[in-house]
């Protein structure tokens, strides 16, 4: 078949829209499945028989690139360049952070342009505790949708706005207690008051 | 005759993504850091990140300079020269302005060590401190403008004394 005949079939209309999803999955939205139990119970909770799919943003990192606490983002693993990671961003910079054990120090001052990241799941997270503060160059998304298990489909909860549900719902006590464990995180965080990187309220 | 514009972009869009772009970056370099090798007012050189991508194609080397996102600034990128891989021993500054002479590091896994060529005028990693390879946006190649300044940069170990 020669290059002419080729150019009317159906297979070069289709290879035309690839790069059109190259370009809007690399600098646009993705979906990504989350392995590993460092963001329980934000993600893959226990008595679930899926791992989570979640949509990725990445056009408002590489755009606007603006932050809050308490946002969930995946990042370039600081120690292997072709991990992601997925953690929740406790503080911002200038802000006074009070750190967990395995950090040699009680507190550390976040220094400009990089952020404090924690696991949710204290006890099987690899996060700043270990690392110190990562640079902000290293996110690569932010983390937005999830898409399934269908009972949790819908966005990624705002911080300390998931409760619904009825009172002494099971959805309501989960709730309490991740509002517990907000509130928690937030206290060991002295915030900034001139940080350029909008604040969650 | 109508064209078709929406397939032109298309295509373009495919050759510049998976052609040029992608693994070739033509990037102006300017700044006092890096001076004797590359000038203050700035030289246009090649950059490729085919092997940022996939280091099992050539690993960094000491003495590759290397273009980075800046760790203070996501949006700025730096040009540094590596002189320590992971696992090495540094001393973080000899002329101990920095930092006391007497002091070392060692680099963690997955991290690098960057210095500017004019070390008296450099933001580097005396400062900022190991960083990691994920920063690492590609290797410069070679100097393609000024034209009577072409180079080709190798990772030129001899000259920096490490072994």
């Amino acid at each position: 078949m020669s290059f002419r005949a080729f150019r009317k079939t159906a297979t070069w209309k289709a290879l035309t829209f690839i790069p059109l999803g190259i370009v809007f999955v690399k600098h646009f939205y993705t979906v990504k499945i989350i392995t590993g139990r460092s963001m329980q119970p934000t993600l893959n909770p226990e008595p679930c028989i899926w791992r989570d799919i979640v949509v990725f943003d990445r056009v408002s990192v590489q755009t606007v690139g603006k932050f809050a606490r308490g946002e969930v983002v995946a990042l370039r693993s600081p120690t292997n360049p072709s991990d992601l990671l997925v953690k929740r961003i406790v503080a911002l910079e200038g802000d006074v952070v009070q750190t967990l054990p395995p950090y040699p120090e009680q507190e550390v001052k976040v220094p400009p342009g990089h952020v404090w990241l924690e696991g949710d799941e204290g006890f099987r997270t690899i996060d700043s505790n270990r690392w110190g503060p990562v640079p902000l160059g290293l996110i690569d998304s932010k983390l937005t949708f999830i898409v399934w298990p269908p009972p949790r489909f819908g966005p990624l909860p705002e911080p300390l706005q998931r409760r619904t549900g009825t009172e002494e719902s099971r959805v309501w006590r989960r709730g309490f207690v991740e509002m517990d464990r907000e509130k928690w995180r937030d206290s060991r965080v002295k915030k900034a008051e001139d940080s350029f990187t909008k604040s969650s309220a | 005759m109508l064209v078709d514009h929406g397939s032109y972009v298309q295509r373009i869009t495919l050759i510049l993504h998976n052609g040029g772009i992608e693994h070739v970056l033509f990037s102006k370099v300017n700044g006092p850091s890096m001076l004797p090798t590359m000038s203050v007012t700035g030289d246009w050189v090649l950059e490729e990140n085919l092997t940022t991508h996939i280091p099992s194609l050539r690993p960094l080397k000491r003495g590759d300079i290397v273009v980075a996102t800046s760790p203070f600034n996501p949006r700025a990128h730096i040009c540094k020269r590596v002189l320590g891989l992971p696992g090495d021993i540094i001393c973080v500054d000899p002329t101990g302005e920095y930092a006391p002479s007497t002091e070392h590091v060692l680099i963690p896994k997955g991290h690098l060590w960057l210095v500017g060529d004019n070390a008296s005028m450099s933001r580097d990693s005396r400062t900022y401190g190991p960083v990691p390879m994920a920063l690492v946006r590609g290797r410069v190649i070679a100097r393609y403008w000024p034209w009577k300044d072409r180079t080709i940069f190798g990772s030129n170990v001899t000259s920096l004394g490490v072994i």
